[in-house]
């Protein structure tokens, strides 16, 4: 589980914060709010989910409980049977 | 109307209770955006504002926003917006630029804003310990009068300046009076046909002159304004349409990509929504059809504009589109003039390319304390907007490109548009941009940046069929790169400049 929150929020730290310190990551935090995604930014992560995890995002599970937070990306992936 | 906080007073006169913004679960009515622009204005007076003096406002869309916007205007100040992601640096410019005097942030942007160096009113929401130097909180508003403020104001005089960025240097100021902006607003209501009935979703921001005449035109026929700062969720967005009951949407052409490609929105229905408008850029024609196909019962209506022209010169009627001018951005808006011209400013033929200008009330008055590049922009025969197009026979304009953005190959010039509205048109592809590669031999070359529609199944040898069939040799691309996402511009553009560098720094690297 840990392993899984490591590996989204490096990749967000990677595409989203890099070399911008005025941003911290907390797994509760919404993505959207703190300025952190935007609509390009929540395409990148779903895409990174599906090659890393060989899932498929359908068009309806882009919605804000399953993308807003890191938590809420951990849920998602475990409805999806990632663990 | 001649003042553009005229609209806002004019609907609280006619229907005080009537809703004007929906945000979230809130709803505001026209009277409390009222009151609370006066008590704005009063305190910005209160502060030492001026006539002609300029605000900066760094906030996201919010009813705070919309009361600052129209405060800003009735104290008689000049209303510089920026992107609320701006960092601390990117202010400085801009206080710097502008010569503002005071700020206004939300609480929000005020967390990430630390250390500007003029008086900084804060929106709710920002809690103790705030680094900025001399804060206002929001809560003074609650001792100022409500009442109009009573400073006399002329059309001619500033409204806003509205800051542009170029292919090249520094980001410009451009200046809007209310002439500019009421005019503008006029146009665009009656082509619309907008009546206090009428509600939008906004997902632009305000302050891109797009998003801003969401506002302005809903606010001067007394409709209504849905704010959804989270189009990152298409669906949602979608889904608050529904809820919420609106006849109208606007876009960017990313905005249609991903609703079209990533979202709901072929598969919902929303039997309000009477219109959609697009503009920001050229959106290729394949999808521009398959929007059309998609809701067939809604009109689409086709635009195109500049910062320069308070933001809107041309509609295309929703009828013509569908009947035989699919690729045209129209004809000029009510009180425009277009015409096409040489350098030189000699007006040219039907169907022959040259620069696009215009002429109208909504023209700017002029860059920022920049004479030289007003100088390169405003001639005696209108506002050269950059952009090349030709009119046809019944006076429907045609874009070819931007003007700085044409490729020439071997001696050709060509359009990346054309080679961009070929891609989309595959099918295979979500997103596309091309722009130019220097190369010895052909002194340009076309490069290639493609979102593939599903990356798992997306191969480039079927693509390049498809262009081979379709485009001369010299307009297929020489290199090719797969993203998963394009950079985008806060409006929602395609940012060029980004894989300009992107493609600078690897030839240099390489």
């Amino acid at each position: 589980m840990s392993e899984i929150i490591s590996v989204i929020t490096e990749f967000i730290r990677e595409n989203f914060i890099a070399g911008r310190s005025d941003v911290t990551l907390d797994p509760d935090q919404s993505l959207i709010e703190s300025g952190i995604m935007d609509s390009t930014g929540v395409l990148e992560l779903v895409e990174f989910l599906e090659s890393t995890y060989v899932i498929r995002v359908e068009d309806e599970e882009l919605v804000p409980e399953n993308l807003e937070t890191i938590n809420n990306i951990l849920k998602f992936l475990q409805t999806k049977g990632v663990s | 109307m001649h003042l553009v906080h005229e609209f806002l007073e004019s609907s609280c006169a006619t229907h005080p209770e009537k809703t004007a913004l929906l945000h979230g679960g809130q709803f505001y009515t026209f009277s409390q955006i009222n009151r609370l622009s006066n008590k704005l204005a009063h305190l910005l007076s209160a502060q030492g504002l001026k006539k002609g003096d300029r605000v900066l406002v760094i906030m996201e869309n919010s009813s705070e926003n919309v009361a600052s916007y129209y405060g800003i205007l009735k104290a008689g100040g000049v209303s510089v917006e920026i992107h609320e992601r701006s960092t601390p640096s990117e202010a400085s410019y801009y206080i710097q630029n502008s010569g503002a005097k005071i700020c206004i942030l939300s609480g929000l942007t005020a967390k990430r804003l630390h250390g500007l160096d003029i008086p900084v009113i804060i929106g709710a929401g920002l809690h103790t310990d705030d680094p900025l130097k001399k804060h206002i909180p929001w809560s003074d508003l609650d001792s100022m009068p409500d009442r109009d403020p009573s400073v006399t104001i002329e059309e001619n005089e500033l409204a806003a300046i509205v800051y542009t960025s170029g292919s090249t240097g520094a980001p410009k100021g451009v200046m809007l009076s209310h002439k500019n902006l009421c005019s503008n607003t006029a146009s665009i209501v009656s082509y619309l046909g907008l009546t206090e009935t009428d509600r939008i979703m906004a997902v632009l921001p305000f302050y891109y002159v797009y998003g801003k005449t969401l506002l302005n035109t809903h606010f001067m026929v007394g409709g209504s304004v849905v704010i959804n700062n989270r189009f990152a969720f298409p669906n949602a967005v979608i889904k608050e349409m529904v809820d919420k009951e609106v006849t109208g949407f606007a876009g960017v052409p990313s905005t249609f990509a991903i609703l079209m490609n990533r979202s709901i929105f072929t598969k919902t229905a929303i039997p309000t929504l009477r219109y959609v408008t697009q503009a920001g850029g050229a959106m290729a024609p394949a999808l521009t059809k398959r929007l059309i196909e998609h809701h067939g019962n809604t009109s689409l209506f086709i635009m195109y504009g500049a910062t320069e022209a308070s933001a809107r010169l041309t509609y295309l009627p929703p009828e013509r589109l569908v009947s035989d001018k699919l690729g045209s951005i129209g004809i000029p808006i009510p009180d425009v003039q277009i015409t096409i011209r040489d350098d030189a400013g000699k007006e040219l033929k039907l169907n022959e390319v040259g620069n696009i200008c215009a002429t109208g009330p909504n023209i700017m008055q002029g860059y920022w304390q920049d004479l030289e590049e007003t100088s390169k922009y405003l001639k005696p025969w209108g506002l050269v907007t950059g952009d090349l197009g030709h009119k046809d026979e019944e006076g429907f304009i045609f874009l070819t490109g931007r003007k700085k953005e044409m490729l020439k190959i071997g001696g050709e010039r060509v359009s990346p548009k054309e080679i961009e509205d070929v891609i989309i048109a595959s099918g295979l592809v979500h997103e596309s941009s091309v722009i130019g590669r220097p190369d010895e031999l052909l002194s340009e070359v076309p490069v290639a940046y493609i979102v593939p529609m599903d990356e798992k199944t997306f191969k480039l040898e079927d693509l390049k069929a498809f262009l081979a069939e379709r485009l001369a040799g010299h307009k297929h691309p020489a290199y090719w790169y797969l993203r998963k996402a394009m950079p985008k511009k806060p409006s929602g553009k395609i940012d060029k400049e980004t894989l300009k560098n992107e493609l600078l720094h690897e030839m240099h690297t390489a």
